[in-house]
């Protein structure tokens, strides 16, 4: 069962098309594990930020208590590269001559608005999120954007910690024939080894964290991915390119859930759209025959948004296989 | 002649004939030196040139560290005042 495989984990990441209920799922399952005693931290990398919007409240880059033993983070890009720049524009004014420091603000918003900048600060607080605030916690839960953003974020750390491992490694170049050509005597104009270890150590700590937060996401001993689908052709189509991307990046798909099945006992009109579902679900059993698979009811609306929640962490925590096949 | 003032005569023709060697040894050095300094800088500060940076974000903090040699960069390319449209460093 779905939850009992997530008592081993301390991170899960839950992923999907979009509008299949990502957010519910993973509210469901961290409220259901925070239920269970754990401490859980549950993070919402989507800048759409439906979580607040779920539980009725505000929750922001600070975070909020939602439940006890379960806290809440959503990322927000813009407030990250924010800090982060007016923390080089104080270094950039100190080292600038003065009158021409009212040039920095334009170049910083050039950066602000540059391609990737966004994708870096989620990727920057993140890191941040996963691997410092989250020492307290037994389990992360990560609520992504829809399935392109959520392959690319787990492949970015990767990529990005190999770009700032290049920049150190052509450092280290230059300050080996640097070294060579002073110990043949030349004699350069200023000593700029303070500075080449500040260049350093500053890239090696980008490249440590980076590969820190890649490993923590997608390790199959501590981390599990989740995909949310629901049983329709679209949406099955696009499950079946997640799982696919992700068999490509080596992160195993640790479980499916189908969100929204119409229940075949409550009318004509749903048992139609129940039995117009089995073809989707045969192909994702067809498809992905060894993924365990959760199926989560269409459920009537309740008035508070945590009701719904504990319903749905029950349907995951406890109920048996609906069907042969099933989870 | 003494033969202190022998020894640091040949002294000094071994550092003159050691400097003569080295000479296009240490010229190659500096000069890989400079140009691997030079593409870390375009990599790290492409877009005050006008190349497109895909890690912009991370650079940015590598900007303070490299605004000093900006300006011994635009120096040795003859331009006698910075070049850059925002980061100047004269």
């Amino acid at each position: 069962m779905l939850l009992t495989r997530l008592r081993e984990r301390r991170v899960v990441v839950v992923g999907g098309k979009g509008g299949v209920g990502k957010t519910t799922i993973s509210s469901a399952l961290a409220l259901a594990c925070a239920r269970e005693g754990r401490r859980v931290l549950l993070v919402s990398s989507d800048p759409a930020h439906s979580l607040g919007h779920l539980w009725g409240r505000e929750i922001g880059d600070g975070g909020a208590l939602l439940h006890p033993g379960l806290h809440a983070v959503e990322i927000d890009p813009r407030a990250t590269t924010q800090r982060h720049l007016q923390a080089v524009a104080t270094t950039l004014r100190r080292l600038m001559p003065e009158h021409l420091q009212d040039q920095i603000e334009p170049h910083l918003e050039m950066v602000r608005n540059a391609p990737g900048s966004h994708e870096s600060a989620v990727l920057d607080r993140l890191a941040e999120v996963v691997l410092e605030e989250s020492r307290e916690v037994d389990l992360v839960v990560l609520d992504t954007a829809p399935t392109g953003h959520t392959t690319r974020l787990l492949a970015l750390p990767q990529t990005m910690s190999l770009w700032s491992q290049a920049l150190l490694t052509r450092r280290e170049r230059s300050g080996r024939f640097g070294d060579a050509a002073r110990r043949l005597g030349h004699a350069r104009g200023r000593d700029s080894r303070q500075r080449d270890e500040e260049l350093m150590e500053i890239l090696a700590r980008r490249t440590h964290r980076l590969r820190a937060l890649g490993e923590r996401l997608t390790d199959p001993a501590h981390a599990m991915f989740v995909a949310v689908t629901v049983a329709e052709p679209l949406a099955v189509q696009e499950t079946r390119a997640l799982a696919e991307q992700l068999h490509a990046d080596r992160i195993p798909l640790g479980a499916l859930v189908v969100n929204r099945r119409a229940p075949a006992d409550s009318g004509p009109f749903l048992l139609r759209a129940h039995r117009r579902e089995e073809a989707s679900l045969a192909e994702l059993r067809a498809t992905l025959p060894d993924v365990p698979r959760v199926e989560v009811p269409l459920l009537p609306l309740r008035e508070e948004a945590i009701d719904m929640l504990g319903d749905i962490g029950d349907l995951l925590a406890g109920s048996p296989a609906r069907r042969p096949g099933g989870c | 002649m003494t033969l202190d003032a022998v020894r640091a005569t040949l002294r000094r023709l071994n550092e003159s004939l050691t400097q003569a060697y080295a000479q296009p040894y240490r010229a190659t050095m500096a000069r890989a030196e400079r140009e691997e300094e030079d593409l870390f800088r375009l990599l790290v500060a492409g877009e005050v040139l006008g190349v497109p940076n895909p890690a912009s974000y991370e650079c940015a903090e590598l900007l303070p560290l490299i605004l000093e040699d900006l300006h011994d960069w635009h120096l040795r390319m003859g331009q006698e005042r910075s070049p850059m449209d925002h980061l100047r460093c004269c």
